[in-house]
Order: C-alpha cells, then sequence, then structure tokens
C-alpha cells in the first residue's frame, strides 16, 4: 500500500538538534530542497495484520504464527489486549541510496535528508496506525518495537516473515536483525475492548524511562 | 537447454506453470511466517496433494517448494539446504509420476541486501545460490523468482550457470512505478539477463495480472527471450489477506499478455488450480508469438540504461594517468574521492563513467572491486571497466551489476583471444581499439581494416554487432598533425560502412598544445559530424559538455531543444539555497563560516600563490572551524550549520592538498587517525560526519568504512602505525564488535589509543570496554584528537 506522505516539520528540526530556535532563511530553504528530493526518491508503504493474542508459558502467543512474544514489557504494554496489530514501515531503500549519495556529493544535504527521512517513516507508521484504528475499531496502545525495554530485537524476522514484509514492502533483514531500507520500522499495538490507560496510549510519551536521556540530543525536553 | 525442456518447448506453444503455494499450504494448517521449505520434510503428503492438484489441472511445469531453501534462511528450522531440497524435488517428482510434467528447482531472493547497501558480500550471494543449485541438480530446470534486485539475480545465474547445465528462468518482481523495490528497472533487467545467457524472462508476484499487462508490455520491447508472466489474483486485503481476482477474471486479464511473446504462464500469491485450469483452457487454442525486436545498442546499470542512439559522454576523470592527487587517492585507499569524482562528473553531464585504478604500486584487482562496488551504490550511470590486465577485467565483470562496457580490445591476437571471451561470458559491450602488433596504423583505411576484423571476431563469438563500438584512436596533433584527420576519416569509415558505434578518446588531441580547450572541443566537434558516438572527455570542463549538447540540439536529436534550454536556460540564476550576497570581497574564514565552497576555493587558490599551505590551515581555517565549534558547544549554532563549515573547509582542503601534490611543499598532516564503523553495523553517516570535521583540522584519516571486521581495524592500525583509532556504533546489536575491536586492538597493539562514540553508546559503557576517550559528538572527537597528538 503506497501513499504520499506528510512530514512533520518539527520532527525534522528535532532530529537536526534545532530545539527552540528556528534556522535562517538559507537553511530552511536548504531543508526544503532536500525534502522534494526525498519525497520524488522514495516510496513509501506499510503492510499489517490483525491478530489475536494468547497468554503462555514463554510470554505472549500470537495466534495462527509461531511468533511469541516474549518480555516483561512487552507484557505490560499489552496487559488486558486480546488482539493486537502487528505492522510494518519503509519509506523505501530509495531513501538509503539518496543518502548515500548525498554524503559523496554534500555531507549537509547528506545530514538534513538522513534526518527528513527519519521523520517520513514516522509518518508512514501513523499511516498504517491510523488504517489500522480505522479497521480495529476498538481501544489500542502505541507503537511498541522489538528493541525496545527487553523486548528482544531477535523477534524480528519473524515478526517480517508473519508480514511477509520481504514480499509485500522489500525490507530485508541481517545477522544483527538490522533491517535494511535504514528507514523501516516494525511494531505492534495492542487492541483492547477496555479503555487503555493514557501512558499506555503514548498520551505522556516522554524520555523519562530512556537509558539514553541524559545525553540524547533528540530529547523532547529542554 | 534440457532436453526435456526442449521436447516440451518445441511440443506445446504455450506452456502453463503451477499457481501459488503459500496459500494452498495455509489452507491446509501452515502458519503465517512458519518456514514453508521445511514441510518437505514434515508434511511431503501435503506438497504431494498440492502439486497433484496443478498436474490435474494443466501445469506443464511445477515448481518445488524449493522457494527459501538457503542456508541461511533455513538456520532458523535447523534443517539442511541439501535434505530440504532433495526431499522437495521428490516431492514434486512423486507426483508427477505417470505424466510428463516437468520439476523445476524455484529460488528465491536470500533475505538479505548486497554490499554496499546491505552487508552480503556477492561472493557470499554466490555461494548460498551454488549450494543450492547442486543440491537442485535432480530437477529439469532452475527458475528464480520474486527477485527484486538484479545484482543478487546475476550472482544466482552465474552460480546456476556455472555449477549446472541445466535451463534457467528468471522472473522478477516489479511495483506500479516499473521499478523494483530496489531500483532495478524493467530495460536494464531484461538487457542485463538476456545478455547472461539465461532461457526465458519474465515478471511474477507483486500485482495482479491487470497492473502486470504494462510492465510485461515494456519488458517485451526489451528482449527477444520467451517471456513468462506469474501474476498474482489481484490486489490483496490488508486484513482478510484475501485476494480481489477471480479465475474467470485473471484468465481474461491474463489473454491481453500473450501476444506479446508470453510462452510460460502460470500465477503467484492467491492463485489455486482453479487458476491454472482457466490458464489452461485459455491457451490451450493459442499460439507462442516469438518477439523480433531490433534490440539497440545500449549499456546500463540496474537503474539506469542508456542507449546509445546519439552522442553520449564517457567521463574520464577516474583514471590516474597523470593526476598526482588521484593516485594519492589510490595509494590510501581513499574511496570517497574516488566517488565524489563520480559524482561530480555525472552531475556536470557524463552517461556513462570510465573507471581506471591501474597503478604499479597498488592491488589492481581488490582496487577495482572495491571501486566498482561502491560506485553502484552511489551513482547510476553505467560503468566502462579500464583495465590493460584480462584479470582485472574479468572480476570485474563478475561483480558489475548491469551491463558494462569493457575498455579495451585491441587487434592483438592475444587480446583477442583473451578479451573477447570474457565480454561474451559476462554480456558486456567492448571497445576495440583500431591497433595490432604493428602498432597503431598511419591511414585510415588500415585502422578500419583492424576494426572490420575486431567485429568478425567478435561476431563469431556471439557477441551482438551492436556491442561493438570502436575506437579509431586520437594522436597528439602537436606530435602528429597529419594524423588528426585520418582518425576523422576513420571514424566515419567505421560508422557508415561497418555500421558500428565509435568512441574516442578526445582531451589528447590538445597535449603539448597552449589553450588545449580550444583545440579539443573543435575536434571534438569535427568527430562527432563525422559520427562519433561515445566521446570520453572530461564532462567537467562546460564548454566540452556544452559542445555535445549543442551538437545534439543542431543535428535535431534534442527536439525541441528542450535538454539544451533546461541546461542553460538557467544558468544566469543564483543558486537556491546558497546564494552569497557579495562574496567578492570575502575574507577566507568568512567564506568557511558561510559555507561557500566555490567561494572558499577560489580564495584558497589566490591565497596559495604568496601563502603557506600551512599558515592558511593554522591561522585561517583552523580558527574558523574552532569558532563554529564554540557556537555549537554553546546551542548558538545547530550540527547542520556546523558540517556545513567544514564541508567548505574540505574544499579548502582540497585545492591544497592538490596544490602540495603539485609544488611537493610540505604536507599538512598533524597525524594519521584510523574510523570505522564496527562490524555489523552499517548506519555510517555520522562517521562520516567525524571524518569531515578531523581532515579539516589536518589529521589524516584512514576511512576503513562500515562494517569493518575487527581484526581489520587492528592489522590496519600496526601496518600505518596510527596512534589513534576512532570507532563508532550505531546499534545496540553491534556494541559487541566495538568492544571485541577494543579488545583486541588493546592486546596487539598496547599504545594506540582508542576514542568510541554513537548514537547507542554511553561514557559509562566506553569505560567498560576499556576505552580511552568517549565522543559525544563530531566537534568532541576533534578535541580528543588534539589532545592525543598534543597540536
Amino acid at each position: 500500500m503506497q501513499k504520499k506522505i506528510e512530514i512533520d516539520r518539527s520532527e525534522v528540526m528535532r532530529y537536526l538538534g534545532y530545539r527552540t530556535k528556528k534556522p535562517d532563511e538559507k537553511m530552511l530553504a536548504l531543508i526544503d530542497e532536500c525534502e522534494e528530493e526525498l519525497q520524488r526518491a522514495i516510496m513509501p508503504s506499510y503492510t499489517f495484520r490483525i491478530l489475536g493474542l494468547e497468554r503462555v508459558k514463554e510470554g505472549i502467543s500470537v495466534v495462527s504464527t509461531p511468533l511469541i512474544l516474549e518480555g516483561v514489557d512487552i507484557s505490560r504494554h499489552l496487559a488486558g489486549c486480546s488482539r493486537c496489530a502487528i505492522f510494518a514501515a519503509t519509506v523505501s531503500l530509495g531513501a538509503d541510496r539518496l543518502i548515500k549519495s548525498l554524503e559523496a556529493r554534500d555531507m549537509t544535504r547528506a545530514y538534513i535528508t538522513d534526518a527528513i527521512a527519519g521523520a517520513a517513516v514516522e509518518a508512514v507508521c501513523d499511516q498504517a496506525e491510523s488504517e489500522i484504528a480505522f479497521r480495529a475499531k476498538s481501544f489500542r496502545t502505541w507503537r511498541y518495537s522489538p528493541g525496545y525495554g527487553d523486548f528482544p530485537l531477535e523477534t524480528q524476522p519473524l515478526l517480517l516473515d508473519v508480514l511477509n514484509a520481504g514480499k509485500l514492502l522489500g525490507i530485508t533483514v541481517g545477522e544483527n536483525n538490522i533491517m535494511i531500507p535504514s528507514k523501516s520500522v516494525t511494531a505492534v499495538i495492542g487492541l483492547s475492548d477496555h479503555p487503555i490507560d493514557l501512558t499506555r496510549q503514548g498520551c505522556h510519551r516522554s524520555c523519562n524511562n530512556c537509558r539514553m536521556r541524559s545525553r540524547c540530543s533528540f530529547s523532547r525536553e529542554e | 537447454m534440457s532436453n526435456r525442456l526442449k521436447e516440451l518447448f518445441d511440443k506445446k506453444q504455450i506452456i502453463i506453470l503451477d499457481g501459488g503455494m503459500g496459500t494452498m499450504l495455509q489452507a491446509k494448517g501452515m502458519q503465517m511466517g512458519e518456514t514453508p521449505e521445511k514441510l518437505n520434510l514434515e508434511k511431503p503428503e501435503w506438497l504431494i496433494d498440492i502439486h497433484r492438484q496443478y498436474i490435474d489441472a494443466g501445469s506443464d511445469i511445477i515448481y518445488a517448494n524449493t522457494f527459501g531453501a538457503n542456508r541461511l534462511k533455513l538456520k532458523r528450522c535447523g534443517c539442511s539446504v541439501d535434505e530440504v531440497i532433495k526431499a522437495a524435488i521428490d516431492n514434486a517428482r512423486k507426483a508427477a509420476e505417470g505424466t510428463d510434467t516437468l520439476v523445476a528447482l524455484d529460488i528465491g531472493p536470500i533475505g538479505q541486501l548486497l554490499e554496499p547497501t546491505g552487508t552480503l558480500s556477492f561472493d557470499e550471494a554466490y555461494d548460498i545460490y551454488k549450494e543450492q543449485v547442486i543440491a537442485g541438480a535432480e530437477a529439469d530446470l532452475i527458475v528464480f523468482e520474486t527477485m527484486s534486485d538484479l545484482y543478487e539475480l546475476k550472482a544466482a545465474v552465474l552460480a546456476a550457470r556455472e555449477n549446472s547445465t541445466l535451463p534457467i528462468i528468471c522472473t522478477m518482481t516489479f511495483e506500479a512505478t516499473h521499478r523494483t523495490f530496489t531500483g532495478t528497472c524493467i530495460s536494464s533487467a531484461a538487457m542485463t539477463l538476456e545478455a547472461l545467457g539465461i532461457d526465458a524472462i519474465g515478471v511474477n508476484c507483486s500485482l495482479g495480472p491487470k497492473e502486470l499487462l504494462p510492465i510485461v508490455e515494456e519488458m517485451s520491447q526489451w528482449t527477444n527471450l520467451p517471456l513468462v508472466v506469474k501474476p498474482n489474483a489481484g490486489l490483496p486485503d490488508p486484513v482478510t489477506n484475501e485476494y480481489d481476482c477471480s479465475p474467470e477474471e485473471f484468465t481474461s486479464l491474463a489473454k491481453a499478455f500473450m501476444p506479446l511473446g508470453v510462452k510460460y504462464i502460470g500465477g503467484c500469491c492467491g492463485t489455486s488450480p482453479d487458476y491454472v485450469r482457466a490458464l489452461s483452457e485459455m491457451t490451450r487454442d493459442l499460439v507462442y508469438k516469438p518477439q523480433h525486436n531490433q534490440l539497440p545498442a545500449a549499456v546500463c546499470s540496474a537503474t539506469k540504461t542508456v542507449v546509445i542512439d546519439q552522442p553520449r559522454i564517457i567521463g574520464e576523470r577516474i583514471n590516474p594517468t597523470g593526476k598526482k592527487r588521484f593516485k594519492e587517492a589510490l595509494v590510501n585507499g581513499d574511496i570517497g574521492y574516488i566517488l565524489s569524482q563520480a559524482i561530480e562528473q555525472t552531475d556536470a553531464g557524463a552517461d556513462i563513467l570510465d573507471v581506471n585504478v591501474g597503478l604499479p604500486s597498488i592491488d589492481e584487482k581488490a582496487m577495482m572491486i572495491r571501486a566498482i562496488k561502491e560506485l553502484q551504490g552511489v551513482v547510476d550511470a553505467p560503468l566502462q571497466i579500464d583495465s590493460t590486465m584480462p584479470e582485472v577485467l574479468e572480476a570485474a565483470l563478475r561483480i558489475y551489476n548491469g551491463k558494462p562496457i569493457v575498455n579495451s580490445v585491441n587487434g592483438e591476437e592475444k587480446s583477442l583471444s583473451t578479451v573477447l571471451p570474457l565480454v561474451k561470458r559476462y554480456g558486456a559491450a567492448v571497445v576495440g581499439l583500431t591497433l595490432d602488433e604493428n602498432g597503431i596504423p598511419k591511414k585510415a583505411e588500415e585502422r578500419f581494416a583492424i576494426a572490420e576484423r575486431i567485429l568478425n571476431r567478435a561476431l563469431a563469438l556471439g557477441i551482438r554487432k551492436e556491442d561493438v563500438y570502436i575506437d579509431c584512436l586520437t594522436l597528439t596533433a602537436s606530435a602528429e598533425q597529419a594524423a588528426v584527420y585520418e582518425t576523422v576519416k576513420a571514424v566515419e569509415m567505421v560508422k557508415t560502412r561497418l555500421g558500428l558505434r565509435t568512441v574516442l578518446g578526445v582531451s589528447n588531441i590538445s597535449f603539448g598544445l597552449p589553450n588545449r580547450e580550444l583545440v579539443n572541443c573543435n575536434f571534438l566537434q569535427m568527430a562527432l559530424t563525422k559520427g562519433l558516438d561515445l566521446p570520453i572527455m572530461n564532462p567537467n570542463v562546460a564548454l566540452m559538455t556544452g559542445a555535445v549538447r549543442a551538437y545534439k540540439l543542431l543535428m535535431n536529436i534534442d527536439v525541441n531543444s528542450t535538454d539544451f534550454i533546461a541546461h542553460y536556460s538557467g544558468a544566469q540564476e543564483a543558486p537556491k539555497a546558497a546564494a552569497p550576497a557579495n562574496s567578492s570581497n570575502m575574507d577566507l574564514s568568512a567564506a568557511v563560516a558561510a559555507g561557500l565552497k566555490e567561494e572558499c576555493k577560489r580564495i584558497t587558490k589566490q591565497l596559495l600563490q604568496d601563502t603557506e599551505a600551512m599558515e592558511i590551515v593554522n591561522t585561517m581555517l583552523i580558527p574558523a572551524l574552532d569558532k563554529a565549534g564554540a557556537e555549537f558547544e554553546k546551542g548558538k549554532l545547530f550540527l547542520p550549520q556546523l558540517i556545513q563549515t567544514a564541508s567548505a573547509s574540505q574544499a579548502c582542503f582540497e585545492v591544497i592538498k592538490e596544490h602540495i601534490l603539485s609544488t611537493g611543499e610540505q604536507s599538512v598532516s598533524k597525524g594519521k587517525i584510523i574510523l570505522a564503523t564496527v562490524k555489523g553495523d552499517i548506519h555510517d553517516i555520522g562517521k562520516n560526519i567525524v571524518k569531515v570535521l578531523l581532515e579539516n583540522y589536518g589529521y589524516e584519516v584512514l576511512d576503513l568504512g562500515r562494517d569493518v571486521d575487527c581484526q581489520l581495524v587492528v592489522d590496519e592500525a600496526i601496518k600505518n602505525q596510527v596512534p589513534l583509532v576512532g570507532l563508532s556504533a550505531l546499534m545496540t546489536t553491534t556494541l559487541g564488535s566495538m568492544e571485541e575491536t577494543v579488545k583486541l586492538l588493546k592486546e596487539q597493539y598496547p599504545e594506540c589509543i582508542t576514542m568510541v562514540g554513537g548514537a547507542v553508546v554511553t561514557p559509562e559503557y566506553a569505560e567498560q570496554i576499556g576505552a580511552d576517550y568517549y565522543a559525544n559528538d563530531a566537534k568532541e572527537s576533534v578535541d580528543i584528537a588534539r589532545k592525543v597528538f598534543g597540536n
């Protein structure tokens, strides 16, 4: 499924390190040019599945797949959820190729484009999430990805297989469970018939619980 | 072609393939995400039943359940490639007992991306496919399908061709954009694969028959091979996973493929025996219509096809001859410099890039392989592989992604008998030089005779006439003035009498003369008028590239002057993003601070006339960077601006380096530093930013790239006696490699100092793994270097 995406400019600014300050006109013009070029180079797409959940000894089993979600954090995240939506989203390999060639041409553009592509994949995730919301018609948690907390990154390959993401989106995964195209995301959204507390809905998404908090240049807090 | 497929090919007009396997297995109880290939061992009865259903429905060829049976994917279920593939073929054979149905070894993508974008090497990919091909020796043919990376497919085809005699069919998966996920275009796929000598080509998966039609139409124009089509049953619903096209609708849409040269038809995801039955009925009375296209002279990368139906510029700058800076880059393995030369040329208007990395002091083969792999990652332009050594040509031809030009063969017997077979084997085009054992003939007629000899030898090997480009050889006007017109005359003869494309190195003509550009430009015009197709020249000289564009305009090739106007109408406008208002009086520090690269280069050149290089670095560049760095630390300046400043300063450094190499003035190196992104990690933009900054402070950076083997870092550090090594990791999963590298360095080269950084690295972690310094950002890495080197 491919759609044109709206990239959140404030998210781009945060990735670039601008917090309260605004870049000057020249820099803004450069960012615009980079975004135009990126939009032409990418094929954003996503895919998802809505599946049942069963609690088993090892963790949470995703019905009709061999997938078992392990870890305390994902269990907490999916507490009270009888189903989940699993999705994968990518801006496509076009972004990797463009950034690589920009690195040989102009490092500033490469860096800016990298930040825009990061915000772009979040925008694709937003699209996936809103379609999931429309289809699932239930209360839902925010998106939780392999590698968050103690949810093992090793889940990545199987999660992608369940979604058939290689065939459908062209996402590949290497020995280190790193996805290529690099601007790709997989995540699990819990679905429940009962209201979900605000924290798990992502309303109070904050950097408080992140171990990189003290030195992260993308932090939302001042 | 094997006898069995040939018999079938001759007997049946349209050959019916099978339909989807995944949906059939899921209907029998396979879970989503499960490894379907292990069912060959666990549930043979399921597979025999599915194959039989397809045979009953009319399949002439069934695909064994071996799509993902490669060693990487099977690792998860603990089965071996050999046992799975043998069992799969056995199941298919059992199902086909008593029928004439053929069994295909079905092979899909490995599931990992090849370097430089991914980490899997071409040789590893070849080896993975080789294992599958050998295990599947009992099949009647080999099918590679659902491929989206032409590069990976090339490795697969070579593995099949070199380890089996079975026929090969390739189908790739294109999106509605007419490109695959990796950007491969239809023309490039068709051209490259046909040249590699496969038996049939086509498309499968991704879309339904309706959406695939324009893709098959395009493909049919680029090949004369029998076409293969396996569409999905329409488009899937994301929630139910059901496809929207019934067998009847599917078949009536599929009918439109048949006049396009389709010989093999079947179904992919979502199709079942009902679809195959309907296809079988629909095609019963149809006749296969082979294509008879006049295929053009063309070369390609995976992402771009260049048809040589008009003058095309071959950029000559990737070549060390007479270029000290380029030689230095080769000796230091500075791939970044070579890439920047490539980008500069394609931006200036080069259509194809010549790649020559021959230097007596380096391993040319290793460098050629590295350069081609890296170039393929950043430029779309097809490449011309330029070497005098056949083993270098062969190594490059193997790993080239697309259809390249080989530069060159000549009329000598030794050259003809070694180079032309390589051209044929790897499906390239070739430049033929009109010289032989007796040197370069004086007269045009004699050069023509050599051209004819080269052509005949090529034709005898099965190389197409359209793939032979003749170089009638430019001699310098200052030494052999009378010979100039002989060259031009020979171009005309080769073009008109042999009907071949012609190529000519243009820049040599003016060697030893003043005002070289003027001479070059006029010679170029003369040659173009007489039929030169491929000038090898410096596209960065605006006058030369402009001459080619003007020629195309005047010859009515550039219809409505579209291309010419697009290039020159805006020439007076200032660039949008970085416009110096009044830069002519600017000093170097201000130009660096403003990030104005061109201005920086100009001022540096001027300064070098009466200022020492080291003085420029110490009194102008570094203070400008220091100021930017301090503002960055205070939060007044942001990383994009800091990088801009550093890039501008880097432009100055390039000018200074060239100057030093040409004058022999003392180098500005303040010390050597190795940078590497650790094993397994492929995100290296952060490391590259650090590199730019360090170089601008006068440090010599040996950039080992990304996904760098732990021991290699140590070896290079010892070999180059480097006092400081910087390591970067962007992923938690690769932190282990960082720890391992630091450990090996401490054991084998204890006096070496290490600094580490990257998104996931913390000061605590750095301390824990025994690194000497932690760098939070690029600026801090400079501070550390200054401390370590005491400068």
